[in-house]
């Protein structure tokens, strides 16, 4: 076609696009946001985001459609959420630090980095904690240690995953008390951690405390330690890892959204806004709290600040964990 | 006696105008949620889960679970008149549900699945009643060591589905194992034949897969047919015949019980008592080469084993608070989110809540079959459509399933292509069966290895040093041999040729 | 006496055979490219490798076996007829085409025609008919899917 009609074409288009965008980000959004959950339906991850997106669709006019993309450890879902594009109508949960972990292992081949995220807002913090069966010969967090320290290699020991915050916490572990040592076995889940340790076939768990604080409370196991410095509101008799004498055992889950990187403030800000109101609700409040899932808001600078403080920290331990024999 | 007192109780909630009524949507949405693709069971509870905010806990749960054991028999309805599986347990009664379809016997193949589920599920909730807190102790025992070996009896009972050549069965079996492989390693997170695509990183999904075989693959074949006739249907072969009645009973008996004992132990999934159920009959037959061209024991089998399994699942769940499967594991979600922790606390702290739970699931199985019996007739109608609107039906099927798994286009890639190698197969007489077991065993024997594996510290002697394992070994041996002893008929011929 | 179709049967076979080789070859190659055993067990490549290797030897002995066998006279396979033939493509290349365009131009528009086109392949010859199922299959099922039960299907740059 003729050059002018050609640069006309161009301009038209250019032009299209920029208020194209601009709109787009005023009446944001016009049409149902996804938002992507790195797990299959029913674990907590999915119950506390479908709590969260029920709330959060009504201030927001359209409906949140939440995605489920289990697999491979959450990498999957990650993948998928980093190849987005970032206009706010796709965005996910990650999981720290599995996330972290997942970019970190040179083995995963994870083609995203901790750059190809925007954070928006955290939603839970799940501490960690160490439990055992009811009937365990282990009283207290000194003993399981003792043991370990004595019989290395032959307490076996469970995790939820293979580079999950369970095993970098069971790694701490070993740091702060030298000389200890566990049978590690990654397991698949709360479920089959439960169901082994009740069935006999591993001695000692590692988890959070939001999987296992009903039974806690109905004393079918017992919890040893939760990993933080502050004691968990669910399980206020339970010590923490600190009172226990390991004040650097910390260790926790966050689970928090975020969006594809590059995603414009403004979209940013008032997903914050809306999300945070949502979180803030009497109703998610209750439902959480009933499960035992402990919500902390982080937004912004303190949601960047602690996402590369948990990538810090994971770098050393899965480095460790490489390396680490049997 | 105790119990049967809290079940009277129970009865008299379940029974009550409101749980009644949740009951019944239960069962008529997870039919529904069977039948429809891209909506299996656990993702459908899922979805549902917030409605049940609104609802009292008793007639939320009772729902829930309704909609649970009713997807198990939706799931059929597809398998038999389409040869595409609703939800991945239904995947054994194409086998010969369908063939049974092309017969005219579509409504029989459907009652009698109806029947089946409906005996099954009921004797696993009297079994629950009566034997479950022992029963389920000793499931506990189970351990990854015995999950190996269980999956090795498994496999051995592969040899039974070979069909014309016990090499080819083999070779196909070692495929599926082979393909299930692909993705990331469950126990060292590397990624294993990906060739760097990211929807690989799960594997290749085994609904698509299937959908591919099975589904599209069934087209392909039907366009073949020069003349299609429409199936014709009389409400008089509604009804199984008096042979086919006989042969049934023992089928329908038989899967029961094999599907409760797998739907015991946690962890072994709703496909693998069909299999086992069906590899069973089959062996037990005085005329194996009937099962896949339409014998009617190899629906009654399989759909008994899926709806006492079903029910059987229950099990763990309710006295020890240990979901069995993904989708009881969302099911556990709605007990928690509704302020109740399923477990041996749950019967002591809130006995009304769990019997009546307990007595729905009579009232359920009953409710289902008074639901889907009369239907039947109605869902073989279907056939009596043109063929090219039931195909099309079909592939929109297929492609709205493949797709809804993950929201990936690259699902239905997979399942065009195993659309293509599933036509190929069937026209060599290629045995399909054993590669999808191959493929459903695959990582249950990797991962319960290796796991069991790091629980010795890589000593081997781990499998025969535990008792319930060694049994199972011995028991996997003894399948071996037993298979081996019997010749399918192309080996015989070449060996009585020579 | 065996005939063209049971000859045909057999090279079926032989190929296939060949076919799983290429599969069962490159994997044993390409599982020892990952570890099999180390200090932390077996490895990744552990299961691929044995797997890979018995299969590639069933594959062999299966290929033998057909090869040596005269051809069964049982077994038959009828070339297909070239109206089936260009049906069979047909419903490929329109689904390849509905798999492509799923995402770009939304669950609806691609659909719509998928549907219409497969009933037209297949044989429906009432436009009548086929323009209501097209549309009950598109846009009826997309509500029913993306509304009521919340089960995302694409929406494609369109909107639609």
């Amino acid at each position: 076609m003729p050059k002018l009609t050609k640069c006309l074409s161009v301009a038209a288009i250019v032009l299209a696009a920029l208020t194209g965008t601009a709109t787009a980000q005023q009446d944001f959004p016009n049409k149902p946001i996804q938002l992507m959950v790195a797990y299959p339906p029913g674990g907590s991850t999915d119950i506390a985001a479908r709590v969260v997106a029920s709330i959060a669709e009504k201030a927001l006019g359209q409906p949140i459609v939440i995605v489920n993309r289990g697999g491979a450890g959450g990498q999957i879902g990650w993948t998928e959420l980093a190849r987005q594009r970032p206009d706010g109508y796709y965005i996910g949960f990650i999981n720290l630090p599995a996330t972290n972990t997942v970019i970190l292992d040179p083995e995963r081949r994870a083609i995203f980095t901790e750059k190809d995220f925007t954070p928006i807002i955290n939603q839970v913090l799940d501490p960690g904690v160490i439990w055992v069966r009811a009937d365990s010969p282990y009283k207290t967090v000194q003993d399981l240690i003792d043991a370990a320290k004595k019989s290395p290699g032959t307490i076996r020991t469970a995790t939820t995953g293979i580079l999950s915050d369970d095993h970098l916490a069971i790694l701490m572990t070993e740091e702060a008390a030298p000389g200890a040592k566990f049978r590690i076995v990654h397991l698949d889940g709360g479920a089959t951690q439960f169901k082994e340790i009740m069935g006999g076939n591993v001695d000692v768990a590692f988890d959070n405390v939001g999987s296992i604080v009903k039974r806690v409370q109905s004393g079918e196991v017992r919890a040893l330690a939760v990993l933080d410095d502050v004691r968990s509101k669910f399980m206020p008799d339970v010590p923490t890892s600190k009172e226990a004498g390991y004040p650097t055992v910390i260790s926790n889950s966050t689970r928090g959204i975020a969006g594809p990187k590059g995603m414009p403030a403004p979209l940013v800000a008032k997903l914050q806004s809306v999300l945070k109101k949502a979180m803030e609700d009497p109703e998610h409040v209750k439902k959480l709290d009933d499960q035992g899932i402990a919500i902390k808001i982080m937004i912004g600078d303190e949601y960047e600040k602690y996402f590369a403080e948990t990538h810090a920290k994971a770098k050393k331990y899965t480095e460790w964990a490489k390396n680490r024999p049997m | 006696m105790d119990t049967l007192q809290h079940l009277m109780t129970g009865v008299t909630a379940a029974l009550s105008l409101q749980n009644l009524t949740f009951a019944l949507i239960g069962c008529v949405l997870g039919t529904l949620i069977g039948v429809l693709p891209g909506l299996g069971p656990a993702a459908g509870t899922a979805i549902l889960i917030p409605l049940t905010f609104k609802l009292d806990p008793t007639g939320a749960l009772i729902m829930l679970s309704a909609i649970y054991y009713g997807a198990m028999y939706g799931g059929t309805i597809t398998s038999v008149l389409i040869n595409v599986p609703g939800e991945a347990a239904s995947v054994v009664t194409c086998i010969d549900g369908y063939q049974m379809a092309k017969q005219g016997r579509g409504g029989t193949a459907l009652g009698i699945a109806a029947i089946g589920s409906f005996v099954g599920g009921i004797f696993a909730t009297i079994a629950l009643v009566v034997v479950a807190p022992p029963l389920a102790q000793v499931a506990l025992k189970f351990g990854p060591p015995e999950f190996f070996a269980l999956m090795l009896v498994g496999l051995c009972l592969i040899t039974g589905l070979g069909g014309r050549s016990l090499l080819a069965g083999l070779a196909m079996a070692v495929l599926g194992l082979l393909i299930a492989m692909i993705g990331i390693d469950p126990v060292r997170g590397a990624p294993r034949f990906t060739f760097g695509i990211p929807s690989l990183y799960d594997g290749l999904g085994f609904i698509p897969v299937v959908m591919g075989l099975f589904g599209v693959a069934e087209i392909l074949l039907a366009i073949q047919q020069p003349h299609r006739q429409v199936i014709k249907t009389n409400l008089a072969s509604l009804l199984p015949s008096r042979e086919e009645w006989r042969r049934s009973v023992g089928a329908i008996g038989r899967g029961t019980g094999i599907g409760f004992f797998l739907g015991l132990i946690p962890g072994v999934g709703a496909i693998i008592p069909t299999f086992v159920a069906y590899v069973f009959e089959k062996r037990l037959s005085k005329n194996p080469e009937r099962f896949g061209q339409g014998a009617i024991e190899g629906v009654a089998a399989p759909e008994s084993a899926n709806n006492a399994y079903a029910n059987a699942a229950m099990i763990p769940l309710l006295t020890l608070g240990i979901p069995s499967s993904p989708t009881i594991a969302v099911l556990m979600g709605a007990f928690i989110i509704n302020g109740l922790t399923p477990g041996p606390f749950l019967f002591q702290e809130r006995p009304d809540l769990v019997w009546a739970v307990i007595a729905s699931f009579f009232l359920g199985n009953i409710l289902l079959l008074v639901l889907n019996l009369p239907l039947v007739g109605l869902w073989a109608r279907i056939l009596h459509l043109p063929y090219s609107y039931v195909c099309t039906g079909t592939l929109t099927f297929c492609v709205i399933g493949a797709y809804s798994l993950q929201q990936n286009v690259f699902d239905i890639y997979v399942m065009i292509a195993c659309g293509v190698i599933g036509y190929g197969m069937r026209r060599i007489d290629m045995p399909i069966a054993p590669l999808v077991l191959g493929l459903i065993l695959g990582p249950f024997l990797e991962k319960s290895l290796r796991t069991s594996l790091e629980m010795s510290a890589g000593d081997f002697s781990i499998f025969f040093t535990r008792p319930l394992c060694l049994v199972l070994l011995v028991l996997a041996a003894v399948v071996l041999v037993a298979s081996a002893l019997r010749l399918p008929p192309r080996e015989l011929r070449e060996a009585s040729s020579n | 006496m065996p005939t063209a179709e049971s000859k045909a049967a057999k090279r079926g076979w032989q190929i296939a055979c060949l076919s799983l080789l290429a599969i069962f070859l490159p994997a044993l190659v390409t599982s020892l490219g990952y570890s099999l055993i180390d200090a932390l067990g077996p490895g990744p490549g552990f299961f691929p490798f044995w797997l890979s290797l018995i299969g590639a030897v069933l594959s062999a002995a299966m290929l033998a076996q057909a090869t040596v066998a005269k051809a069964d006279e049982e077994i038959a396979v009828s070339p297909p007829d070239r109206s089936v033939m260009l049906q069979a493509i047909g419903m490929l290349v329109a689904l390849i085409a509905a798999a492509a365009l799923f995402e770009p131009l939304g669950y609806r528009l691609t659909m719509l025609p998928f549907i219409a086109a497969m009933l037209v392949i297949l044989g429906a010859r009432s436009w009548l008919a086929i323009a209501l199922t097209a549309l009950a299959g598109s846009f009826g099922i997309f509500h029913v899917f993306y509304h009521w039960l919340k089960v995302p299907l694409p929406i494609g740059e369109f909107g639609l």
